[in-house]
């Protein structure tokens, strides 16, 4: 079987797209790839909604942008945004960094999209592992984008408060029950306008790993 | 037995869990804890004053709370609370000694949604909860945002909060 480390270390979010459109066949191979994740007891709570309409992605652009330019905007007032960001030494460009997350013009990127799935799942469907099952699946289709060429970024923001939720499932038709449909994300998906750079450093295993108990770092000799 | 006690455990035990499932995020889903009183009630106001004076002075009257003070500054988008005597304060008390710092609160909450409800505000964000349990009294700031042209309207609101407090700008509301 081949070995899929080289998709899963490549990949990284993409948050710029060409215009150019991506097929119907390569959508159909993302969803194909979401159905395949795990889920418990094969429950398959997930539902995707697949969305190319530029005015829904608009609505949902706009949405995303006051749910992280809140968040943002009251984090640059405590102060925190500023520690987030002090390791860019350029003060123009930290600055210019600084108000593009705090404007949350960073979350408005799915209106260039020209595909946006939302993972939602149905809480009466498999109601034991709805969100993990539904993470499984968003995994699966950042992978297979990647995999086919396309840039992918899993956005939760927009749907993280429980009243941006509401809205997100109102722009889509979602039953807004507490009790029906669980948002967890939407994929935005598209052409990378944005170079694929290597992706961002990540944490030694040394730094992660535990061997047979918490806390023990020390890796036992077998055989 | 005391109710209010009992109460304040199941909510305790209840965001604790929660906490536990989501991390910081539980706070950015529990905004509508507390909304089903404010909106049984008449609460009336043209301004984001009134309406928060309104909303202090129903849940004094209900006794959640004994009274409390407010300021908006920071162009608009800081609402600076002061609040004493509030009911949960013992739920609060509860979470911070399991070691999580406290990120819901029904008082702020019930004010945020009559902002949004009556008044139309876009959004709305609970940016700090500091509980001095001792004292009796929470320090809120929460981010209210009348439109959504407002969101980036930034400055330093340490600098705010110090004005605020230094020149008394506070309006108390007592029943």
């Amino acid at each position: 079987m081949r070995d899929i480390i080289d998709v899963l270390t490549s990949r990284k979010s993409i948050r710029r797209y060409k215009p150019d459109p991506v097929p119907e066949e390569m959508v159909d191979n993302i969803l194909e790839a979401a159905r395949w994740a795990p889920t418990g007891e094969n429950y398959q709570p997930w539902r995707f909604i697949v969305i190319r309409d530029q005015e829904t992605r608009d609505k949902i652009g706009d949405l995303s942008k006051l749910g992280s330019g809140k968040r943002m905007t009251a984090w640059y007032c405590m102060g925190i945004m500023q520690k987030r960001f002090e390791k860019i030494e350029d003060p123009a460009k930290r600055a210019r960094v600084l108000r593009f997350m705090y404007s949350g013009e960073v979350s408005e990127f799915c209106k260039q999209a020209p595909v946006i799935i939302a993972v939602i799942g149905d809480l009466n469907v498999g109601s034991v592992d709805v969100p993990y099952d539904l993470c499984a699946a968003a995994e699966n289709i950042l992978l297979e984008a990647h995999s086919l060429g396309l840039g992918a970024c899993w956005v939760h923001g927009p749907v993280a408060a429980t009243r941006d939720a509401t809205k997100f499932k109102e722009i889509l038709d979602i039953p807004t029950g507490m009790n029906e449909y669980k948002v967890i994300c939407y994929i935005a998906i598209g052409w990378p306008k944005e170079q694929r750079k290597h992706p961002r450093p990540k944490y030694p295993l040394k730094d992660l790993v535990f061997w047979e108990k918490f806390g023990n770092k020390e890796r036992p000799k077998h055989g | 037995m005391d109710k209010t006690a009992y109460f304040n455990d199941l909510l305790a035990r209840t965001e604790e869990l929660f906490y536990h499932e989501l991390s910081d995020c539980a706070a950015w889903k529990t905004e509508y804890i507390g909304i089903d009183f404010i909106q049984s009630q008449p609460i009336t106001g043209e301004t984001p004053g009134q309406i928060i004076e309104s909303c202090i002075r129903t849940m004094s009257d209900a006794g959640l709370i004994k009274n409390a003070s407010y300021s908006i500054g920071g162009r608009e988008i800081l609402l600076y609370l002061k609040i004493q005597g509030c009911i949960h304060i013992p739920k609060e008390e509860k979470l911070k000694k399991g070691g999580i710092k406290p990120y819901n609160c029904p008082i702020v909450n019930m004010i945020l949604d009559q902002l949004i409800e009556k008044l139309n505000f876009a959004t709305t964000y609970v940016a700090d909860l500091d509980v001095e349990d001792d004292k009796g009294e929470c320090t809120v700031k929460a981010a209210i945002f009348e439109t959504a042209d407002k969101v980036g309207n930034v400055c330093d609101w340490s600098d705010e909060c110090h004005l605020i407090d230094e020149n008394d700008q506070w309006t108390t509301v007592t029943c």
